[in-house]
């Protein structure tokens, strides 16, 4: 089985805007696990990454967070994405979509013009 | 803007600390929970879905590391908490802390103050346009630069040079000044217009007068500095439509200069509160070997030297035959001239000064890195990189040069007045400011010798701890050299002999001014008031016109309550206008030359300042009458000197009035200095009734205090002759004052530099030992074990802080021998070895270093052995 990697710093905060657009107000043990299947269990998430990604995601408006309580009455502080995060959720998807083209390109099969 | 708000964030996340954390705990344990639940739920035990989930949560203090560093500005945390700990260091430490602080501030307030003087006499150019061109024309005679040229030059200066672009002239006179109902002197200047276009000023109302109109003949009109404008005339815009009446002549008020507005010279510039043409003086001017600056601008590629030439081979030659030279000089270093040398000595002395302070500090910081070696060792043995414990040991030097630095500049703004004092003269207060230029420069020579001193030796034993690691307790007490401890040994010894020397021309200096304050003048100074008269000449023409103004003047003056006698005398003790002739002239006897002052007076003049009558009698009113017989009175020096065997009654000595008579000499009166600290000169009075005179000044004994009548006097002498104000009140002991004020400013920057050296003598000593006794604290233990008593390390430890008093005081006596030689034409009365000075100040020194030393030993003498030898 292939070494989990860990996540890079800069698209964490992606996957995390991501995550929380599918799955609605979630708690960070959830974001984690989330983002750990999702990624077809290639990516480990610690919470050493993930809470700075979580802290800056919130300073900078993007997520808020609250405590409340989960399913099972447990106590639990909950992220949700806001207005703005959803823009920019969009905005980062858009640029990510745009790099991996132009990425494919070059290492997409050479044509050669022969 | 996003960044900003994350910002904002973290900021507050500095206060929140513990809530903060306690929330993440909190986060984290759910965290934990959701994951036993999952482990649960997926089929695990309780106890294997625990131990996964634990396993998955990994490092915890690492995800609290990481939030805190987040949520919160660490590197801003830290900071507040090296200040926090470095605050308490301070206080913990108070002596030293102090030490520390007061050395830095000396040094960087004497810097500071000095660099200011410096700045604004010698650095900043004046502020005029081109300013490197502005030059000064000035004349050498007999070796000695002159400030001025004479005014017979200045036309064919102007008329005839090559080499400038524009020339001006200016000078200084007193008038008499009527405007409308208020008559008083004041101070003008008479200036070429040109003088205005070279320093570029613009009226703020009103013109100038052009050159046409400054020719002799021209109308007669008046500029108003922004001063007088403002204070007599209440800033009133219409004043352009008057007049003002100087010295009887009419002005008509021409416009106002801008606020400010000084022509600078090496006396400070001009305090003119009026300004007219200098044509006006006409035909004296051009006749006369009258003085005036005069001031110019090069043309382009002009040098000096060439200036110089062409304006000579212009000048005219002085009827008394003296020959000399037109010199152009830089007008910045004509203002600057005369203080040049001695701020070049003070700044030489501050940065010496300022030398001492680094050693000093730096000693003081030496000796207590090496009590924190423990600390430093714990700190990195718990993780502290070298980077830290670098930041720590800055942050608390940077506090203590901050502090050190905030008391200098409150220093320097106290000692901006000693140094105005002591350049009073020459540079106006207003002047010697301080301002963000020398804050930025007191700042950093303040924050640099802090921190290079403050870390330098903390740094040095914190390296060199690293590499003498297993041999340390060996290395203790030899980590530094021998060379080491000997030279700072030396540097303290050179601190207390350079105490002991400035220590001693200090005393000898307060001496000599007390002597000079306290010593026999001759007459009685007590309760006496002086006023000024100059008279204008065109309204009191002759001796009878004059006498009578006069005679008029003392009868109402004396009569006003509270006055006891009054009296006139042209030259009286501390005036500026004194009359000297080459020779006595005695009926019968051949010239005798030599200097002899010339005084004129009234009647009571003897009786009112208590000047003793030795032989013949005093002067009575009979002999101001009319057809009164001609007398002359001489002093006690002038009988010795000048009549055979000392009898001058009955001879007739020659005047020196314009007539020639011979005046019967009837009464030698007592010796008055006419200044402290000159001896008499033979002096001859004569009586205004003979002479008349123009110039006077009014001597009134008061019954209370003198400045209380002054008004009412002032008043009473207008009522006479509106047109003739008098002016510059002051009694008799305000001018004591006032003469004595240079030297007293010299006299007290002297005793504040030997304070600062005698401060800093004892901080050195206080440094030295108590580093000292750190070092040997095992050997004070073992000392003690073996049954040294507290008071035998006590007195150890005196011995050697009293050995490095002793030496420097040695030293600074032997030096203080050849030295003091030159002060001897600052000193009055007191010889420059006096030994009992220099016992006084030895005593002090001593007593001062046993003092200094009585910390360390005291912290030597309770050293508890057990500890001591423990802490091996």
């Amino acid at each position: 089985m292939a070494a989990k990697s860990d996540v890079w710093q800069g698209t964490l905060a992606l996957m995390v805007l991501r995550t929380l657009e599918t799955l609605g107000p979630m708690h960070g043990y959830g974001i984690a696990r989330r983002i750990e299947s999702t990624s077809g269990d290639l990516l480990s998430v610690n919470y050493g990454t993930l809470y700075p990604a979580l802290l800056k995601l919130e300073q900078e408006g993007f997520i808020a967070s609250e405590w409340g309580e989960s399913e099972n009455k447990r106590k639990a502080k909950f992220y949700r994405l806001t207005r703005a995060g959803r823009k920019q959720l969009a905005k980062e998807e858009r640029e990510w979509q745009r790099t991996t083209t132009i990425m494919n390109r070059f290492l997409g099969t050479a044509e050669d013009p022969a | 803007m996003r960044k900003i708000r994350a910002f904002v964030f973290r900021v507050l996340g500095m206060f929140r600390r513990t809530q903060l954390d306690r929330e993440f705990d909190e986060e984290l344990q759910s965290n934990l929970e959701f994951d036993i639940q999952d482990g649960l739920r997926s089929g695990l035990s309780p106890a294997e879905a625990r131990r996964q989930a634990l396993l998955r949560l990994g490092g915890v203090q690492a995800a609290k590391e990481a939030h805190r560093e987040r949520r919160s500005l660490p590197a801003v945390e830290t900071l507040a908490r090296d200040v926090v700990f470095a605050v308490r260091l301070m206080r913990s430490q108070p002596a030293f802390s102090a030490a520390v602080v007061m050395t830095l501030a000396l040094g960087s307030g004497a810097a500071t103050a000095i660099f200011t003087a410096v700045d604004q006499v010698l650095l900043r150019p004046l502020p005029y346009a081109q300013p490197s061109r502005l030059v000064h024309i000035g004349a050498l005679r007999e070796g000695t630069s002159t400030a001025f040229s004479y005014t017979a030059n200045f036309a064919s200066f102007r008329d005839g040079n090559r080499t400038l672009s524009e020339i001006a002239a200016w000078m200084q006179f007193g008038a008499n000044v009527i405007h409308g109902e208020s008559s008083e002197r004041v101070l003008g200047g008479l200036a070429t217009r040109s003088l205005f276009d070279l320093v570029g000023v613009q009226p703020v109302l009103g013109r100038l007068f052009t050159t046409e109109e400054d020719a002799p003949g021209g109308p007669p009109v008046v500029l108003l500095s922004y001063a007088f404008w403002r204070d007599r005339m209440g800033a009133d815009p219409s004043v352009l439509r008057q007049n003002l009446v100087l010295d009887g002549q009419s002005h008509t008020i021409l416009g106002v200069l801008p606020d400010g507005f000084r022509v600078p010279n090496r006396f400070g510039g001009s305090a003119a509160e009026i300004w007219i043409p200098f044509a006006i003086q006409g035909r004296r001017a051009a006749r006369g070997e009258i003085l005036a600056h005069v001031t110019g601008r090069l043309r382009d590629g002009v040098t000096l030297e060439q200036a110089s030439l062409d304006l000579d081979r212009l000048k005219m030659k002085l009827r008394s035959g003296i020959s000399y030279r037109v010199v152009v000089t830089r007008w910045q270093d004509e203002v600057a001239g005369p203080l040049r040398t001695p701020l070049l000595i003070l700044s030489a002395a501050v940065a010496f000064l300022v030398l001492i302070a680094c050693a000093n500090v730096a000693n003081l910081q030496l000796s207590r890195a090496a009590s924190r070696e423990r600390e430093f060792a714990v700190r990195r043995a718990i993780g502290a990189g070298r980077g830290r414990i670098f930041q720590q040991l800055l942050t608390e030097s940077l506090l203590l040069a901050s502090l050190g630095g905030m008391l200098g500049g409150l220093l320097a703004y106290a000692g901006k007045n000693l140094l105005t004092g002591l350049l009073a003269i020459r540079v106006q207060a207003a002047d010697v400011a301080l301002d963000w230029r020398v804050m930025l420069f007191s700042s950093t020579l303040t924050l640099a010798t802090g921190v290079v001193c403050g870390i330098a030796p903390a740094l040095h034993l914190q390296f060199r701890e690293n590499l003498s690691g297993a041999l340390k307790a060996m290395a203790r007490g030899m980590t530094e050299g021998i060379t080491w401890r000997r030279f700072r040994s030396a540097l303290v010894v050179g601190e207390v002999a350079a105490a002991m020397l400035l220590l001693t021309g200090a005393g000898l200096l307060v001496r000599s001014f007390i002597e000079l304050r306290t010593v026999d003048m001759g007459y009685r100074a007590g309760n006496i008031l002086t006023f000024k008269l100059e008279l204008t000449k065109s309204k009191y023409k002759d001796t009878r016109s004059q006498a009578a103004y006069f005679g008029q003047v003392l009868e109402q003056v004396g009569r006003l309550p509270g006055v006891q006698l009054a009296s006139l005398a042209q030259s009286p003790p501390f005036t500026q206008y004194t009359l000297t002739l080459h020779q006595a002239v005695i009926d019968g006897l051949p010239p005798k030359a030599l200097p002899v002052r010339a005084n004129v007076i009234t009647p009571d003049y003897f009786r009112l300042l208590d000047i003793a009558v030795v032989r013949g009698r005093d002067a009575s009113s009979s002999d101001s009458f009319p057809g009164a017989a001609p007398v002359a009175f001489v002093n006690e020096t002038f009988a010795r000197l000048v009549c055979p065997g000392g009898e001058c009654l009955g001879r007739r000595v020659q005047s020196w009035s314009t007539g020639r008579d011979w005046l019967t000499i009837v009464g030698v009166v007592r010796d008055v200095r006419t200044v402290p600290g000159r001896e008499a000169e033979p002096e001859v009075y004569g009586l205004y009734s003979q002479f008349g005179g123009t110039h006077a000044t009014v001597l009134l004994s008061t019954v209370g205090d003198p400045l209380a009548v002054a008004g009412v006097v002032q008043r009473t002498i207008a009522a006479i002759d509106r047109t003739q104000p008098a002016y510059d009140p002051e009694t008799l002991e305000q001018s004591m004052s006032g003469y004595l004020k240079q030297r007293r400013a010299r006299m007290m920057l002297v005793v504040v530099f030997a304070s600062a050296a005698l401060l800093l003598g004892a901080i050195g000593i206080y440094g030295v030992l108590s580093y000292a006794v750190k070092r040997r604290t095992n050997e004070i233990g073992v000392r003690m074990a073996l049954g040294a008593e507290q008071r035998n390390v006590l007195g150890m430890v005196l011995r050697s802080g009293c050995n490095l008093v002793i030496a420097g005081i040695a030293i600074g006596m032997a030096l203080s021998f050849p030295l003091m030689r030159f002060l001897a034409s600052e000193l009055w009365g007191v010889r420059p070895n006096d030994p009992a000075t220099l016992a006084v100040v030895a005593a002090l020194l001593t007593g001062t270093g046993v003092l200094a030393s009585l910390v360390p030993a005291l912290r030597a003498a309770r050293i508890d052995p057990i500890q001591s030898l423990r802490c091996e």
